[in-house]
């Protein structure tokens, strides 16, 4: 009689002929050791699975209910200690030569040709002048400075009066203004925001203000008439000449490299007394012999100076008291020399292969 | 403006080379282009501010040297032997508007002789870029050159009675100029006149009638100084900038007048071109005030930031012309009338260091005195960015205008207009950032761009009550593929439900419930039924849709492109929402399907209101929507996904048997749909 025929009878018939439970679990344990003598394949190892572990028709199901289930009280410790060892081991077994199949057949797998590109994922662009923009504000944020931008449409006062620019001077001429029917006007700078801040808030005051400037400029490769630019202004009651130097110095080196220096020119600007240019040492050549910097060494990057008095005044903030300096410049020329951009109108025509190089 | 080294040098002493020169020069303000060699001749091209009038000559320039070198300065020669009756004796002056012209000087030559210029004179003409014309021309332009003082010759005998009259035009007078224009003059019009009419546009132009000519014997200079916003006025108004009118309306010297009368003469005579009559007609009736201006010693520090010596101050300053004195706290300077720019103490303050140098001022960093202000909606923007970058969208800037009929097809305000725009094409600012993205596509797919996506963030433009507005909107713009086409996956044409699937994710940071769609008043410029709206708390924030093929075709745009306008000032406006964490269920949700045959009158969201609220309802989805075949025409087939969950335990079998009953039941009492499994 087959040990899995003996697996169908009650265990009391089985000792009544003769058997005894460590011999009858012996002979089970030898024909399971049989069953994976082998390795197994993956569906070899599943009919392990059935033939032991299946839940109705399993091996040790059958000796669960005829061998543990019917044993004489008396020989129940003995037949559930050899029932649990066995079906450990057979768990144990079934379950490493189900891994085994597993890892068989992820070896089976043919194998990725690694250098195929992956699907296209599009991750957008920023727009260079936008780029720009947050790396001047993360120079001037820990500074102490708040972020402004201010109407684009302006009035005659704010744009021009206000900073000082004389009624009838070639001054305004200059700025080459577009005008709305009703006399307001596209602003020609970010100064106008500089008075609207002063007359809301008290110093001390640090500002950026950046955002569109326009100008009745006709395109080409270095005119748009449509731009952007900031400017950073501080306000209060000790600020002098040298601390503009000083911001700006750090400013430049922050932004074109740590070797830049910044040479301040005197200038002129309505808006600002003393006024100044700042160049700084070509970032593109050592030797001040290149096209960008026009063979001179310097390039010419932004206007600043110290806050007029009657900016201060027209502002309603008393100069006697306070003072501060302001900066600014074209952040579409700082976008165009960091990230050596030749012509300001692809700022605007949004082509992406353009825009695609600052992704 | 150019500027010979060779005639510096008649001022002031140079030693050092031209590349040392113009560096010196830059630093102090006046800043030189280019230094070039010519005909053995150094030249200089400055660009002078406008402030600076003063220097846009050679003896103003070598006032700035001999500033910046601390060396004495030489004025040119005015010596000049003088014969014959009186100059007043032979021409009279009159100033009637002492506002607009403060000071006329008349200088009388007789016995002029036609001839060219000497060769040095011209030589230094042309170098400066000036071409010789006779010998009173080039006179009058050497000395314009020179001390900046723009004069004008007139043939006097061509000058009725012998008369100057300076007045404003009488309306209907018109004055043959220079250039052969005849100009209608009106009384805002200052005039050099005759005994009878207007013989000159006062400080633009002479006119014709007494214009010097081979046959002059007679000569009447003028060397006068006009208001700066009256010439700027007439300049302007003919459209005529010339020399003179230049200078006049940046500021003259009026004690430069008589000096340029008394030079010209000078070279006249030493050239032997003409007789010099004694003496000159000056005419001034009132001399302008000049103000006293204060500098205190404390000031310096306080703008600059360093003590400059009391030395170097008045070094400076004297240099420049001007007249310190001294006192306990600081200096009171006269203002002088070659720098009418300098009226007050920070203009002398700026003297002092750009003189001295700013370089001489060390870097300092200022002490934070102020908290910064938030940025108001910095953090809904930063969130909105890093949304659109992350979907894929290019970020792109157009230019704020567009042509008025864009205006009229795409904005529904009126269209903010300007006075002056720089063409047709772009002559109002816009109040749609559509058509400005429309423009953008229509840039890429011309240059066969198989996948665009792009967003702008911009402002658009409209009037209020008291102003203007100018809201924020974002534009997204997509054509081509819905992914970049790659060997992984089959391309796919970008569709309606891509760019709703976008908005969706833009918009989940600021709302607390999903916003309702909106498919009335949807703009014409979308095609009808393909485009929709998202409102939420009865604010409308968003339209997007297919561009209405009509409008793409005149763009000459061949295939579906894909718009939508985020209006985020009411977007931003919601702020953030705050995140708040509820239970996480500790059982799997359980799913029904059920396949419907709908009419077409019924769309997705009806079927979603039809089904309503429900206890532990999850969601409902369609997971498949299917017309065409088996399907008859006029419905669709729809596979309804729904989804029931509780929290904590696990729905039975009966349970969600009887949720599917009832939502059999809802579909078909409320829509009359029939369930097929």
């Amino acid at each position: 009689m087959s040990i899995e025929h003996k697996t169908g009878r009650p265990i009391g018939e089985l000792i009544r002929e003769g058997e005894d439970p460590e011999q009858l679990y012996g002979e089970l344990r030898a024909a399971f050791e049989r069953d994976c003598s082998e390795a197994l394949t993956a569906q070899q190892g599943q009919a392990l699975r059935d033939r032991w572990l299946g839940r109705r028709s399993g091996l040790l199901s059958a000796t669960n209910d005829h061998w543990l289930k019917a044993a004489p009280r008396e020989l129940k410790p003995v037949v559930g200690k050899l029932q649990n060892l066995l079906r450990r081991d057979v768990e144990a077994a079934v379950k490493a030569a189900a891994e085994a199949a597993a890892r068989e057949q992820v070896q089976a797998e043919p194998e990725l040709d690694t250098t195929l590109p992956g699907p296209g994922r599009a991750y957008g662009a920023v727009h260079p002048v936008r780029l720009a923009l947050e790396e001047v504000l993360d120079i001037f944020r820990p500074l102490g400075y708040s972020v402004a931008e201010g109407p684009e449409i302006e009035t005659f006062f704010y744009n021009f009066e206000a900073l000082n620019f004389p009624p009838d001077h070639p001054a305004v001429d200059e700025m080459d203004t577009l005008f709305l029917e009703d006399g307001a006007l596209l602003r020609t700078h970010t100064s106008p925001c500089q008075i609207r801040i002063m007359e809301s808030e008290s110093p001390p005051l640090r500002y950026v203000v950046h955002g569109k400037v326009y100008r009745n400029d006709t395109p080409d490769a270095t005119h748009s008439p449509m731009f952007h630019q900031l400017e950073m202004f501080a306000v209060d009651e000790s600020i002098t000449f040298g601390d503009l130097k000083g911001t700006l110095e750090h400013f430049v080196r922050r932004f074109f490299g740590p070797q830049t220096q910044a040479r301040f020119r005197p200038s002129f600007f309505p808006f600002t007394e003393p006024s100044a240019e700042v160049d700084i040492t070509c970032p593109f050549c050592s030797d001040g012999a290149c096209r960008i910097c026009k063979q001179t060494g310097f390039i010419e990057v932004l206007g600043c100076g110290m806050i007029d008095p009657n900016v201060l005044r027209n502002a309603g903030l008393d100069p006697e008291r306070y003072q501060g300096f302001a900066a600014g410049f074209g952040l579409d020329r700082f976008a165009m020399l960091k990230y050596n951009i030749d012509d300001i109108l692809l700022m605007y025509q949004g082509d992406s292969r353009f825009l695609r190089q600052f992704r | 403006m150019r500027i010979l080294l060779s005639w510096l040098r008649d001022f002031v002493e140079i030693k050092e080379s031209p590349r040392e020169l113009a560096d010196a020069l830059t630093m102090a303000g006046m800043a030189v282009d280019a230094v070039e060699s010519e005909a053995g001749e150094t030249v200089f091209e400055f660009d002078i501010t406008s402030n600076r009038p003063d220097a846009m000559n050679h003896f103003g320039m070598a006032r700035e040297v001999a500033a910046i070198y601390r060396r004495p300065l030489r004025a040119p020669s005015t010596a000049c032997a003088e014969s014959g009756p009186p100059a007043a004796s032979k021409a009279s002056v009159a100033i009637q508007d002492p506002d607009g012209c403060v000071r006329y000087v008349g200088r009388v030559f007789t016995d002029v002789e036609a001839r060219p210029s000497p060769d040095w004179m011209r030589r230094r003409l042309e170098l400066c870029g000036i071409r010789s014309i006779n010998n009173l021309a080039d006179l009058t332009n050497y000395v314009l050159l020179e001390i900046g003082q723009p004069t004008h010759a007139f043939d006097l005998d061509r000058l009725a009675g012998a008369a100057i009259v300076v007045r404003r035009a009488r309306h209907g007078e018109t004055l043959v100029t220079l250039d052969g224009e005849e100009r209608d003059l009106t009384d805002g019009h200052l005039t050099i006149c005759d005994a009878e009419r207007p013989v000159a546009l006062a400080g633009v132009m002479g006119g014709q009638a007494s214009e010097i000519t081979a046959e002059t014997r007679n000569v009447l200079l003028e060397a006068a100084w006009f208001r700066p916003s009256v010439i700027r006025n007439a300049a302007r108004g003919f459209k005529l900038f010339t020399e003179a009118s230049h200078r006049f309306e940046r500021g003259a010297d009026w004690n430069a007048a008589p000096r340029a009368a008394d030079r010209i003469a000078a070279l006249l005579a030493r050239t032997g071109l003409g007789r010099v009559l004694p003496g000159q007609v000056d005419c001034f009736p009132q001399q302008p005030r000049l103000s006293l201006i204060r500098l205190e010693r404390t000031h310096i520090r306080r703008h600059l930031g360093i003590q400059v010596d009391d030395a170097e101050v008045e070094g400076i300053l004297s240099a420049l012309g001007f007249e310190p004195s001294s006192d306990k706290s600081g200096w009171s300077v006269p203002a002088v009338s070659h720098r009418l720019d300098v009226e007050r103490g920070i203009d002398l303050i700026e003297e002092v260091a750009r003189i001295h140098g700013f370089a001489n001022i060390p870097a300092t960093l200022p002490l934070v005195g102020a908290a910064p202000e938030p940025t108001p909606q910095a953090a809904e923007d930063a969130r909105m960015r890093a949304a659109v970058r992350g979907l894929g969208y290019d970020e792109t800037i157009g230019f704020a205008f567009i042509s008025s009929d864009e205006a009229g097809r795409f904005g529904s305000d009126d269209p903010v207009s300007l006075r002056n725009p720089l063409s047709q094409l772009w002559d109002v600012m816009r109040n749609s950032a559509v058509p400005t993205m429309v423009r953008a596509l229509e840039w890429n797919l011309r240059r066969n761009q198989p996948f665009v996506r792009l967003a702008e963030f911009g402002r658009v433009y409209r009037r209020s009550e008291a102003s203007y507005e100018e809201p924020g909107v974002l534009t997204l713009g997509a054509t081509g593929t819905a992914r970049q086409a790659s060997w992984a996956e089959p391309a796919r044409e970008v569709g309606f439900y891509d760019i709703k699937a976008d908005i969706a994710v833009l918009l989940a940071p600021f709302l607390a419930n999903a916003p309702s769609i909106v498919t009335e008043g949807v703009p014409t410029y979308y095609r009808k039924k393909h485009a929709a709206g998202l409102r939420s708390d009865g604010e409308l924030l968003a339209w997007f849709g297919e561009l209405d093929p009509e409008l793409a075709r005149e763009r000459k745009i061949r295939q579906p492109v894909w718009v939508a306008e985020i209006f985020l000032d009411k977007v931003y406006g919601k702020g953030l929402r705050r995140p708040t964490h509820g239970k996480l269920a500790k059982v799997p949700a359980v799913s029904r399907d059920f396949s419907l045959l709908v009419p077409d009158a019924i769309d997705f969201a009806s079927i979603t209101e039809a089904v309503g609220e429900m206890p532990d309802l999850d969601s409902v989805e369609p997971a498949e929507v299917f017309r065409g075949k088996n399907v008859p025409d006029g419905s669709y087939s729809l596979l309804l996904r729904v989804w029931w969950q509780r929290l904590d335990e696990s729905l039975t079998d009966e349970e969600v048997n009887e949720f599917a009953a009832e939502l059999r039941s809802r579909l078909q009492s409320r829509l009359g749909i029939t369930t097929r499994t």
